[in-house]
């Protein structure tokens, strides 16, 4: 049967246009991430908790809004950009940036951070300043900041906050809660003490003070305005970025993690991983099987016995105690997982295709051909190998799930590789650190789903090829 | 007799098993220089404890260096550290296989004791009560309800259990656990979401056992569920080419009585091979096992490999666990091969 014929046969059936266009849509992902992803992402990004930080922690995915009934605070993140107005005072420049937002959440934010970066100064440190302009007219300040002085021995211009930036995490920040302390009292003359506002501070930052009770804060929405301050005595002084973070309770189209991760960045880095994995597992284990198996069958004799005792032992080892071993013992590396799987899959095949070579072996086509003088090798793959190939191909894309249940199974068990994110590690997160238990079903339902529907790719391919491979399943039309 | 030589046979192969994992344990702990270095750390643990002590008796600081090069070489004999380990790891499979697997560090049994053989033994009820009890209720659903599919073969229903059997290769058996307790403990809590007793157990002897079987209701539905749909599939498929077979046909025009066809001529012929698609359930149950007792915190064998891994890794106890597994896995083997060989008089293991 030549190539075309067995594609159509394949798209003709159900299960092989589902298997087909399925296998398309998983491709066309791992080529976007392999195109958009550095390789090192697990190291760089993913396992690098600074690359989270402004991330909201187990927020719930934001499409979760269309469902809710009070939507919750969605994640803003706010920076400069050109100044809105520039003011020369006798002591130097003041630099105003304005920066507009609606805040309509009945929840407050999660969190307020703010991050500084790239400041440069000539001599005399800036002076920054932020505050919130709220919709009912007042303006509370969040944060007083003067850039850290030169040091001894330094000469300018200096720059600060360039390799590591100045982050500020105004929800639980000491001199926040002083700033608010006061904003309370003279704006609604409410006398609240420190540790009381500790915890506080996000919900007094976006909520009036109800009449009758001390501390109920009722939230307020409406459009606010950043605003944000900085004083500078050089003309070449500048701030570079500074970066306003409303933390959310909901996050991006798949949520977070319980350390901010976004959880679509992790799900997609696993799509070509577990590819990967199932492909590279399936073709070398179909390769030893087939040249084992081919061999066994056409030379018989002691080669035979031989490759079948083998083969019988092999199948019969239990690969998962042996797997979690090798890995305790050598280390969570995605190369020894391949190894072993390969290592302990090829002999099913093996059995299976020397039944079929005995089959052929003694057909007359086979049998012309080495009375012909054909070498051995060359019967056997340019003879007998044609004639199993369409058995193999199918066997070949059913092995391919099985190899990523296992490495999701291994990984759930904590012996995933650390530098490159599976969805069983995502999973196994989310069970170890108990996202479980408080039901993050966003954290759970995702990566298993990926993995069955990767799997099942693979089997609904496999079934298509059936009739493909077994002529007799084949439909009449 | 005939039976003996297959089973031989079979025996042979399942005890080349074992050697070859007990192989692969050796290579991997040499190999990689493991063993060495873990034992290079408890002599240098033990050294540290016996300078204390005998620092006070001894003041002069040459004689202790001379004392302690003395003593270190004494613990390195003791612990084989002064042999290759091709010589030294052997002996250590050799020990073990005599089931002395050695004292954990940290772990302890339920009794506080210590020892890796008290910590297995105690939970190797609680794997074989899981196990056994899903496959004997996946055993008869399957086998009533697969004889029953071969009836209806071709229709809607059979159509949707081979897709269904199809799905469940491509379903993690853990992950449909993590997802029932999200749903069944988590969200409506219906059923506890782990553990194998509430806490504090019940004390009355009834209540305790319906306690269990609380706990247990979870984790034997994730095994069951997913092996399932295979075992159905397998069991109609067998059934219905049995049925299809000439003296079947012959038995029908004979005029036998069709319950009489049905169990004398096509479910006694269908049994063994049911019963080795039973003896690979089995075995892959086993090592599903490892997982669903993570998932559910069943005090088994598997949750046993999840807690040594998980706290400060314990090479003795991963090591007696493999070995235990393993030993397990080639026992069950064998006596379902000794079970097949009686249930199909006509087995041949043709070479």
């Amino acid at each position: 049967m030549r190539l075309g014929e067995a594609f159509r046969e394949l798209w003709r059936s159900g299960a092989g246009k589902g298997g087909l266009l399925l296998l398309l849509l998983l491709f066309a992902g791992a080529g976007y991430v392999l195109a958009t992803y550095p390789l090192d992402f697990g190291d760089r990004t993913w396992s690098n908790p600074n690359r989270w930080v402004d991330n909201p922690k187990a927020a719930a995915p934001i499409w979760m809004n269309r469902l809710n009934a009070t939507p919750l605070p969605e994640h803003q993140i706010l920076s400069i950009g050109e100044p809105t107005e520039t003011k020369e005072a006798r002591a130097g420049r003041i630099e105003t940036y304005r920066i507009p937002f609606t805040y309509n959440f009945t929840e407050p934010p999660t969190f307020l951070a703010v991050t500084l970066a790239d400041v440069t100064y000539k001599e005399r440190p800036p002076l920054i300043s932020l505050s919130l302009a709220r919709p009912d007219g007042n303006e509370v300040r969040l944060l007083r900041h003067a850039v850290r002085g030169p040091r001894e021995g330094e000469t300018g211009p200096f720059h600060r906050y360039v390799e590591d930036p100045l982050r500020v995490q105004l929800s639980t920040d000491e001199s926040t809660i002083t700033s608010m302390q006061e904003f309370l009292a003279e704006t609604f003359e409410r006398q609240v003490d420190e540790r009381t506002l500790r915890g506080l501070v996000d919900r007094a930052a976006f909520g009036t003070p109800s009449e009758d009770d001390e501390l109920t804060l009722t939230p307020l929405t409406g459009d606010y305005e950043l605003v944000v301050q900085a004083a500078f005595r050089d003309a070449d002084d500048k701030l570079g970025q500074l970066r306003f973070v409303i933390g959310g309770a909901v996050y991006g189209y798949m949520g977070t993690d319980s350390l901010g991760r976004d959880l679509a960045q992790g799900l997609l880095f696993g799509l070509p991983v577990a590819l990967f994995i199932g492909l590279v597992v399936a073709v070398v284990e179909t390769a030893i099987g087939v040249v084992l198996g081919i061999t066994s069958g056409y030379l018989g004799g002691r080669t035979d016995l031989l490759i079948q005792r083998a083969a019988d032992i092999v199948a019969n080892v239990p690969v998962l105690p042996l797997l979690i071993f090798m890995l305790f013992v050598i280390g969570p590396s995605l190369f020894v997982i391949l190894f072993v799987l390969i290592a302990f899959s090829w002999p099913g095949l093996t059995i299976q295709i020397r039944a079929m070579v005995l089959h052929t072996r003694t057909n007359a086509l086979v049998e012309a051909i080495q009375s012909l003088g054909s070498s051995h090798s060359r019967v056997m793959f340019r003879h007998i190998l044609p004639q199993i190939a369409p058995y193999v191909v199918s066997r070949l894309i059913f092995a391919a799930p099985s190899a990523i249940l296992a490495e999701a199974g291994l990984s759930f068990l904590g012996l995933g590789d650390p530098s490159i994110p599976t969805w069983g590690q995502i999973l196994e997160a989310g069970f170890r650190t108990g996202g479980v238990y408080v039901g993050y079903w966003w954290w759970i339902v995702p990566p298993g789903l990926l993995i069955v529907l990767t799997a099942l790719t693979f089997m609904l391919l496999s079934l298509g090829l059936e009739p493909v491979v077994n002529p007799r399943l084949r439909r009449s039309r | 007799m005939s039976l003996l030589r297959p089973l031989a046979l079979r025996s042979l192969t399942m005890i080349g098993v074992f050697f070859v994992v007990m192989l692969m344990l050796v290579l991997t702990l040499g190999l990689t220089g493991y063993s060495d270095r873990i034992l290079t750390a408890v002599v240098g643990e033990q050294l540290r404890a016996e300078r204390t002590s005998l620092a006070e008796t001894i003041r002069d600081p040459d004689q202790l260096e001379k004392v302690l090069k003395d003593r270190e070489k004494e613990f390195a004999a003791f612990y084989g550290l002064d042999r290759p380990w091709w010589v030294r790891l052997p002996g250590m499979v050799l020990r073990v296989m005599t089931l002395d697997l050695g004292e954990a560090r940290n772990l302890r049994s339920f009794e506080g004791s210590n020892r890796v053989i008290d910590i297995v033994l105690e939970r190797l009820p609680n794997t074989m009560l899981l196990l056994t009890t899903s496959l004997f209720i996946t055993a008869s659903i399957g086998l009533g309800l697969g004889a029953y599919m071969a009836t209806q073969a071709g229709t809607w229903l059979d159509r949707f259990m081979s897709g269904f059997a199809a799905v469940s290769f491509a379903i993690p058996t853990w992950w449909i656990g993590i997802l029932l307790i999200l749903f069944l403990s988590v969200r409506w809590r219906i059923l506890p979401s782990g553990g194998m007793y509430s806490t504090p157990p019940p004390i009355e002897q009834g209540e305790r056992f319906l306690d269990l079987v609380k706990h247990a209701l979870l984790p034997v539905l994730t095994l069951v569920l997913v092996s399932i749909g295979p075992y159905i599939y397998a069991v109609r498929t067998i059934t219905l080419n049995i049925a299809q077979e000439d003296h079947v046909t012959i038995a029908r025009a004979k005029g036998l009585p069709e319950r009489r066809v049905r169990n004398r001529h096509i479910l006694r012929v269908a049994a063994p091979p049911i019963v080795t698609g039973l003896i690979f359930g089995l075995a892959g149950s086993l090592s599903g096992s490892i997982l669903v007792e993570t998932v559910f915190n069943w005090q088994g064998m598997g949750r046993l490999y999840y807690d040594t891994l998980a706290g400060t890794p314990d090479e003795n106890v991963i090591v007696a666990l493999t070995f235990v597994f393993t030993l397990m896995y080639v026992g069950i083997r064998i006596l379902l091969e000794v079970l097949y060989v009686f249930l199909d008089p006509r087995v041949q293991y043709l070479d």
